[in-house]
């Protein structure tokens, strides 16, 4: 029961998540050329956790840039071109990981045929590869119906957003969030809740920011107000 | 009488405590020993002694130990400890047998927790051959390395990469100071306790009593640095700056720090900063004892910029309770100071006593971006760099270790 429904769907069990980073098991990155050799190699867990969990790991959080990828490029290889190449991609509009990492490769491939030098760093500064173990666990919270979502979502810890918005993508059939897996599967479907969850355009905000847009949306709404008329 | 978790929730929310209630809802009557060399000073006696008792609030059996020794065996390890940060050293045979000798003495003692425990923390390498000498362990073995390893002297990790390398995984405070190994290597970095006594709120009138206590003027900038007096924290680089600063700005420098009892170098770096000093009655050098967090509080917080200006560094505690209390910091281009002073957000890093002066000269000149840029670090210390994520993440990797280290695992 990862998603938080069960079999019959009509309980969703409200889970949430903690993550713990470890080191990626691949070499660190002194270059541009050793480091599309490291992307071409490491473990999808490393690409997943350079693109998607930088959100809820503990660290600065630049808001130019939602991926380690384009802020290392940016902030040491000192290329703000392939940053911006880099800091664009969404991973969610892969159909997977291995996906990704040809898009990313073929990036940096074609940054490396217009650059006159080999950009690198000074020792210190190399791209370090990480993945990060994640513990679910149950809060013991149960929704019975989308009303209900709506109106405890101010109460959500950011973590659990991100385990049933965020991360719920690389977990579900369709690639969507959890709360719209479980909504789509009910006798009568709250259209316009899982529309307008479906409308966010959540991977270029932080945790505050997604909890923020999502009680924005939903706050007024009462139970008549998530059906089509 | 200690801080429980619930006294945490104004500052962190509820569904943080709550969250560390739901995790270790999976491990009750877990027990787990923590290991160190010192009882007080530093940053992990620190750390253990908040760590320890909330482990225990939540259903956990944690304890500490701390490794009994003499003269020579802390010499041995400040030894390692400035080996591992590149120092080149001379370990001699009869330094070697000093430490595996008090190793032993303390294995003896603490074997037999050590050998019951579920989950055995070793912080740092002055007890790291400790598994060795537990052949009988059933637990789960973590060494904890505080400080920085990543360009180690040779010869000081050969030695102690062959002890280390046996337990179960290890912990760094960030991915820069890590070794290569064989077995997991985890990222926790460390943390500060908002009700502590050095970082708790504290009212102007208790501010004002410290600074009239050690005669220093509160009528302009005070710029503070808080560290052990240790070379590698670099006081006397500090004085090099605050010389160039004052050639434009009427300040103070404060050089507040003290010795743990596994530093005997303190006494001769403090003479070194003295001599540099050269008797101005602008610098305040504070010999403080290792409870004077209270002190070390009023101080941060009179303080107009803190400095943390090392040349090597483990994570920089003293950087995160600067930052805690608003302060825009200096710090040194390295190690843990990277991760929390971000240019233009949350401080300056700089290489040299002339980047020190530059930006704090800077600074000065601009008390609104000053403000915003404590009122940035405060937040970024409120979501990062709290004990409640460090307990939150200790939780984490020992469930995780727990159940197999899988990337993705649900909590049973």
């Amino acid at each position: 029961m990862a998603n938080g429904f069960n079999q019959n769907g009509q309980t969703f069990r409200v889970k949430d998540c903690t993550l713990i980073v470890r080191m990626g098991g691949v070499e660190p990155a002194l270059n541009l050329r050793e480091f599309r050799e490291r992307i071409r190699v490491c473990p999808v867990e490393c690409l997943y956790h350079h693109f998607n969990e930088t959100l809820i790991r503990p660290s600065f959080d630049y808001p130019g840039f939602r991926n380690d990828f384009a802020i290392w490029s940016y902030q040491s290889l000192r290329d703000p071109v392939l940053a911006e190449k880099l800091g664009i991609i969404n991973p969610h509009s892969f159909r997977d990981l291995e996906e990704l990492r040809s898009k990313i490769v073929e990036i940096i491939d074609e940054r490396l045929d217009e650059v006159h030098y080999i950009p690198w760093v000074e020792k210190g500064n190399e791209f370090r590869f990480l993945r990060a173990a994640t513990i679910v666990f149950d809060t013991g919270v149960e929704l019975h119906t989308p009303i209900e979502l709506v109106k405890k979502l101010p109460v959500f810890s950011t973590s659990s957003l991100y385990y049933h918005f965020v991360e719920a993508r690389r977990r579900t059939e369709d690639k969507t969030d959890d709360f719209s897996a479980w909504m789509n599967r009910l006798e009568r479907v709250p259209n316009v809740l899982v529309r307008l969850l479906h409308d966010i355009d959540f991977y270029f905000l932080n945790l505050g920011e997604l909890k923020r847009t999502l009680v924005d949306a939903t706050i007024n709404l009462n139970e008549e107000d998530l059906y089509d008329a | 009488m200690p801080n429980t978790l619930a006294d945490y929730q104004p500052v962190v929310g509820s569904s943080a405590i709550s969250q560390l209630h739901q995790l270790a809802a999976h491990l009750q009557g877990a027990t787990v020993v923590h290991v160190n060399s010192t009882r007080e000073g530093g940053g992990v006696a620190e750390i253990l002694q908040w760590l320890v008792p909330m482990m225990n609030e939540l259903g956990l059996k944690a304890s500490w130990e701390v490794i009994e020794g003499n003269q020579e065996y802390f010499s041995t390890t400040k030894a390692f400890h400035n080996g591992l940060q590149g120092k080149n050293v001379h370990l001699t045979k009869s330094m070697l047998s000093a430490y595996e000798g008090t190793v032993a003495a303390n294995a003896d003692r603490l074997r037999p927790i050590l050998e019951a425990a579920d989950f055995v923390f070793i912080h740092d390498p002055q007890p790291a051959a400790l598994l060795e000498l537990c052949p009988n362990r059933r637990g789960k073995w973590i060494w904890r390395c505080h400080i920085d390893v990543s360009s180690p002297n040779r010869r000081v990790w050969k030695y102690l990469e062959e002890k280390v390398a046996k337990y179960d995984a290890s912990i760094f405070s960030m991915s820069d100071f890590a070794q290569s190994m064989s077995h997991p290597q985890f990222l926790i970095s460390p943390s500060i306790d908002p009700l502590s006594p050095k970082n708790c709120h504290l009212n102007k009138s208790k501010i004002d009593q410290v600074l009239r206590r050690y005669k220093i003027p509160n009528n302009g900038p005070i710029i503070t640095q808080v560290s052990r007096f240790d070379r590698f924290k670099d006081p006397v680089g500090v004085i090099e700056a605050f010389k160039m600063i004052k050639e434009n700005i009427a300040a103070e420098l404060v050089l507040a720090g003290g010795g743990a009892t596994d530093d005997p170098e303190g006494a001769a770096v403090l003479e070194e900063v003295k001599d540099a000093a050269n008797g101005d009655e602008h610098i305040h050098i504070l010999f403080l004892p290792p409870d004077a967090h209270t002190t070390i509080n009023a101080l941060q917080r009179a303080s107009t910029i803190v400095a943390q200006k090392s040349l090597q560094e483990g994570f920089g505690l003293t950087v995160t309770e600067a930052l805690w209390k608003g302060k825009p910091v200096i710090g040194g281009n390295v190690g843990g100071i990277r991760k929390q002073v971000h240019n233009y957000h949350t401080g300056f890093l700089v290489d040299t006593p002339e980047g020190m002066a530059l930006r704090v000269r800077y600074l000065l000149r601009r008390p609104q971006q000053m403000k915003t840029m404590g009122k940035t670090a405060r937040q970024f210390v409120r979501e990062n760099f709290l004990l409640t994520r460090h307990l939150r993440e200790y939780l984490t990797l020992i469930l995780s270790l727990k159940q197999g280290l899988s990337d993705h695992l649900m909590a049973d």
